[in-house]
């Protein structure tokens, strides 16, 4: 029969909140194809019995220590031992840091197919078929993949996850020896402070004349440390007036800064600073002139006093970055 | 004395850099040693290339025993025809000469000119007048100068010409009297003009013999000419154009040109309108500078004539692709230097005036130029001699060529607009139909900058974001990615008063220019060097390699 | 110390994307093509690798079609010896199927260091490295923002999502490096000529099928008219609930 093999990440014992998207994607491939989940746990983790309502039949926990942290060749070695225990099989990680690096291992140590940071994945017409953003989200391929096994990497945030009335059965899995970690991850350390650079950020949250005083930029600080790996730009007007660094400002000449997300916070959209977010896949405006022209370019709008909506919105991202 | 009210924009320009553009140093340890070095990756540049190559892989298949000529292009755009920008409807004539191994559907072109028509234009009118016999365009091709530098390009590297875009040249290297190659603009400095992160310092590049071919109000050329005290009858002139090319519903099927609105009355000038293919339409206004108005802003009157029905009949329902602007020296036979090679130099193409105005032609008279220019330099390297001397054999051939002739019968037809659009077209004509022979003597043009110029007043344009746009929205559309912490390349004099700061900001098309309360304030990485400012504000130098616009197919 | 570092030749993605007549790929028309900007990082840090010890030699390998023999060419205008272009014209999605020719190539030159960018800014799989790293049975470590290399062995750092991994290997090792790692040079006008005279090797390679078919290219829907989620900060949780499930970029 038919199955699907989620790998779940931990961190510090707990499960992480990506994996049960992964689990989502697995089930609906499953469904698909009239097969069963088997949710793959590597490392020490105290409580799985959320992973039946996430779509797991089964959970396999690899319980062992060594694994607390990601080691790349161990955790290949356990996955591959586990898929080829399960017969035909489709894999399905998270496109995470460890997914990224994870995934390539197991295609290659199951000679297959590899599909990677895909936004959608389903069982069509007898085969696994996915969506991926490519040439920087600029266009999407539809891929089908042939036959099994197969991996699939499933980018974060694209699939939501589905919590159903279910619960899994546990079955043992042992870690597979090999011989001597030739790469041993020793420890995670802190992130480091420096500034994201805004030509790089996925998400960018830009202030403009708005914010009055270069000192209220404390709050735009705020809201990116609450989003995590988030930049804080600046219009023009405000690099100018000096309250900014040059390297904040997000550019007018047209260079483009091709964020995921623009929050443009206090910025009324002359065109100075349009021209170079223009470019940005979702563009938010908080400002509290109804008529400013960002509001014409914006996704979303939010039309009140940003010094009340910007700590509310911090707020509530902090609360959903928590749970 | 200049009347109250007005200004002249010389007055507050600063004068060349003079220490910094003609070098005496010695070449620095790490530099580049070429036989040639041409200036500027253009039509006339590349043209030269080629043909030299040629020249010297042919003297070599027969035992000449050059050996290897070290030939190589400098051009400060990231790529080949990024910079490079025309109307254009190009004569074919330069193309088959370097290539007759070739035929026109081997070129780079659109689509050969189909019908044509001229319109006289007044405000939502339209008058279709008779095609004037120097604007007929009868089998020749509508033509994008930026894909034509690519191809240029590739054909010169198969060549084995080294081609090194992202490298613009900052001033020429003498000694003595003697051009003996160029140094590069350093790139990677910051604001205050301090290296930076990813800093590479200027590079000497040594040649036997430069090349000057940089294109409209070439710096290096002015210094040149300026530095060896080189003049003309008449200084250069020069216009704005500024064009867009757009992917229409409707497919035009002519060569349109207009004359009259939205130019105003004194401002020598006109509209173009091209199909490269039926549904991929070029289309833009030129405005001489020399006109009185401190209000002329071409930006704005190109962006208000597309509403015209003329053009908008094509526009509606279509998409802006590309923007972009460029000078056109207009001079002519009176303003071209009384000689354009030196010791161990010489100046192509646009850099030395070689543009036909009646005609709206530069690009095969460019190509020509660099080709007999590359006749020259191979007779001089032969003879191990690259002197003035060897190298005016380039200004014998070009004053016997067809280019000359061209521009002697219609050496007075622009000037004579000098004093407005009819006793132009009357001048005009007269030379037309005596073909050059009348007017007989020159007519006398000041240079734009000595031009007074009365006081901006404000400017009432808004644009509606689909047929017309802002100076910010043009620029985005030129490619210009510029860095933004890149040094101001624009040379200022202190304290520029308002009016000419206002001034500033209408005639450039890019809106480098604003004036804020407190002064003048420059956006300069938004230039997209097209060389108004040389000719009427704040000098302009080349800033770090693959600053500027990328044109794809303009 | 002798170092392989393999590079892509890929569109700019700054350039306009087009969909090719068969609906199924990109029109490679006017696009330009660039060195894939990771593998820029990687070049660099080989060259800096070879400078630090002294002595060496960096390879540079690229998979791809003739045309990719320029963007070898712009690696050794940076710096690099040699290249080697395995020359196909087929585009396979499956990275398996890129990785396998490339292992072969590059078993044979008994590297100390073999380098990749992290990921190919057409592609973005992130997984050809990894999969050479596998076949070639050789340590490997992904993402590289940090690296140490001494006498043999080396320490990396990664990024991953709220930290950094520390991670410690032994030579011969693979890695791709991640945007950071180093400041690569630009080539000077003299590298770039020196560039033409460096040794290129052009070997015609076969690229097996692979279990990756293309249905169809598409962009992506154009920008919607957006619209005002509300008013003040209660209407904060409905921006929230739009960016999550809506636009999903939250």
């Amino acid at each position: 029969m038919a199955s699907v093999l989620a790998v779940i990440e931990q961190r510090d014992g707990v499960v992480k909140r990506v994996s049960h998207e992964a689990l989502t994607a697995a089930r609906a491939l499953a469904d698909g194809m009239q097969g069963t989940v088997t949710a793959l746990v590597l490392g020490p983790v105290a409580d799985t019995s959320t992973l039946g309502t996430y779509g797991a039949d089964r959970v396999a926990h690899v319980t062992d220590d060594g694994l607390a942290l990601y080691q790349p060749a161990a955790y290949a070695a356990a996955t591959v031992a586990q898929a080829r225990a399960e017969g035909p099989v489709t894999v399905v990680l998270s496109a995470t840091a460890l997914g990224k690096d994870l995934g390539p291992r197991i295609a290659a140590r199951l000679s297959c197919p590899l599909a990677a940071d895909v936004t959608s994945v389903t069982y069509e017409h007898g085969a696994v078929t996915v969506s991926r953003p490519v040439y920087a989200g600029k266009a999407v391929y539809r891929l089908r993949i042939a036959g099994t096994p197969c991996v699939v990497t499933v980018r974060p945030n694209s699939i939501p996850p589905l919590e159903r009335a279910r619960s899994a059965a546990t079955v043992s899995a042992s870690a597979p020896t090999e011989p001597g970690p030739a790469v041993k991850t020793v420890r995670v350390k802190e992130p480091p402070g420096a500034r994201l650079d805004v030509a790089e950020a996925s998400i960018i949250v830009s202030g403009g004349r708005g914010l009055k005083e270069p000192a209220n930029f404390a709050l735009l600080e705020e809201l990116a440390a609450a989003i995590g790996g988030a930049a804080v730009g600046a219009s023009r007007a405000v690099v100018d007036a000096g309250w900014r660094p040059h390297a904040d400002q997000v550019g007018q000449t047209g260079k483009t800064v091709s964020p995921n997300l623009y929050i443009a916070v206090g910025i009324s959209g002359a065109i100075q600073h349009v021209a170079g977010m223009r470019n940005a896949k979702v563009i938010v405006a908080i400002n509290k002139d109804k008529d400013a022209p960002i509001f014409k370019i914006a996704d979303y709008g939010l039309v009140g006093d940003l010094f009340a909506i910007v700590p509310r919105l911090t707020d509530e991202i902090r609360k959903l970055r928590a749970g | 004395m200049t009347v109250p009210g007005t200004f002249v924009p010389l007055r507050h320009q600063p004068p060349l850099p003079h220490h910094s553009l003609v070098v005496s140093e010695p070449p620095g340890p790490e530099s580049l040693e070429l036989d040639v070095v041409f200036v500027g990756g253009g039509p006339s540049g590349l043209a030269g290339a080629i043909e030299l190559a040629r020249l010297v892989a042919e003297d070599n298949q027969r035992g000449g025993g050059l050996g290897d000529v070290g030939i190589g292009v400098l051009e400060k755009g990231e790529r080949l025809g990024d910079h490079c920008l025309s109307g254009a409807v190009v004569n074919p004539i330069a193309f088959r000469d370097l290539f007759p191994a070739m035929t026109d559907r081997d070129f780079p072109f659109g689509q050969a000119v189909p019908r044509e028509a001229v319109y006289l234009l007044s405000e939502g009118r339209s008058f279709r007048v008779p095609m004037p016999p120097t604007m007929r365009n009868h089998g020749f091709y509508v033509a994008s100068l930026s894909e034509m530098a690519r191809w240029l390009g590739e054909q010169a590297e198969t060549l084995g010409v080294n081609l090194f875009p992202g490298f613009p040249a900052a001033g020429l290297l003498v000694n003595d009297h003697r051009v003996v190659g160029v140094r590069t603009v350093p790139s990677g400095l910051d604001r205050d003009g301090k290296p930076g992160s990813g800093f590479t310092p200027p590079t000497d590049v040594t040649a036997k013999v430069t090349v000057l071919a940089e294109g409209t109000r070439g710096l290096l050329a002015q210094a040149y000419l300026e530095w060896q005290r080189i003049s003309s009858p008449n200084p250069q002139v020069f216009a704005l154009g500024v064009k867009e090319l757009w992917k229409t519903k409707r497919p035009l099927d002519a060569v349109v040109h207009t004359m009259g609105w939205p130019l105003p009355a004194g401002v020598f000038g006109g509209s173009f309108m091209y199909p490269l293919h039926p549904n991929l339409v070029a289309l833009g206004l030129v405005a001489a500078l020399d006109g009185h108005d401190g209000d002329l802003d071409t930006h704005e009157l190109f962006q208000r004539m597309k509403l015209h029905p003329v053009f908008r009949q094509y526009l509606e329902g279509g998409e802006l692709l590309e923007w972009g602007a460029k000078t056109i020296p207009e001079g002519g036979y009176y303003s071209l230097p009384a000689r354009r090679h030196g010791d161990g130099v010489v100046i192509l193409g646009d850099a030395a005036g070689l543009v036909n105005v009646p005609a709206l032609k530069g690009v095969h008279y460019a190509m020509h130029s660099g080709m007999y220019a590359a006749r020259a330099i191979f007779r001089a390297l032969k003879a191990r001699d690259t002197s003035a001397a060897m190298l005016a054999e380039y200004d014998r051939l070009l004053e016997r060529s067809y280019v000359m002739r061209d521009l002697y019968r219609t050496r007075n037809m622009r000037l004579a607009f000098r004093h407005g659009f009819l006793s132009g077209a009357l001048g005009a004509g007269l030379a037309t139909v005596t073909r050059g022979l009348l007017p007989p003597s020159r007519i006398v043009m000041p240079a734009d900058a000595a031009v007074p110029r009365s006081a901006p007043g404000p400017s009432r344009f808004t644009p509606d974001g689909k047929l017309t746009f802002s100076k910010v929205d043009a620029v985005f559309r030129s490619g210009n990615a510029t860095r933004d912490t890149i040094p101001t390349h624009l040379l200022t004099v202190d304290g520029v008063p308002r009016e000419v700061g206002e001034f500033y900001a209408r005639m450039c098309p890019a809106g480098v220019y604003e004036w804020v309360e407190g002064g003048l304030r420059i956006n300069a990485p938004n230039c997209v060097d097209c060389k108004a400012t040389d000719v009427l504000g704040p000098r302009w130098t080349p800033r770090e390699g693959g600053s500027g616009p990328k044109y794809q197919r303009m | 110390m002798k170092i392989c570092v393999c590079i892509k030749r890929v569109p700019d993605t700054e350039t306009r994307i087009k969909i090719a007549a068969d609906g199924k790929s990109v029109d490679e028309a006017g696009i330009k093509f660039i060195l894939n900007p990771y593998d820029e990082f990687a070049v660099e840090e080989a060259l800096r690798r070879r400078e630090a010890a002294g002595a060496g030699e960096v390879v540079v390998v690229s998979l791809g079609p003739e045309a990719a023999q320029e963007t070898i060419r712009s690696a050794l205008a940076m710096g690099a010896d040699r290249g080697v272009l395995l020359k196909t014209d087929i585009r396979s999605l499956d990275p398996l199927a890129v990785a396998r020719p490339l292992a072969e190539e590059i078993r044979a030159g008994a590297y100390d260091l073999v380098l990749f960018g992290k990921l190919a800014v057409d592609d973005y799989n992130h997984a050809v490295g990894p999969m050479v790293g596998e076949l070639l049975g050789v340590p490997c470590v992904t993402a590289v923002a940090g690296l140490e290399l001494n006498e043999g062995r080396g320490t990396a750092e990664r990024e991953i999502e709220g930290g950094v991994e520390v991670v410690e290997f032994a030579l011969p090792a693979l890695l791709t490096v991640d945007k950071g790692l180093n400041e690569p040079r630009y080539p000077a006008l003299k590298g770039i000529m020196a560039a033409k005279k460096k040794p290129l090797e052009v070997k015609p390679v076969e690229l097996a099928a692979g279990g990756v078919d293309v249905l169809d290219l598409t962009l992506p829907a154009e920008r919607q008219a957006g619209r005002i989620v509300g008013e003040g900060p209660d209407a904060v949780p409905a921006l929230i609930e739009a960016l999550r499930h809506e636009a999903k970029v939250l």
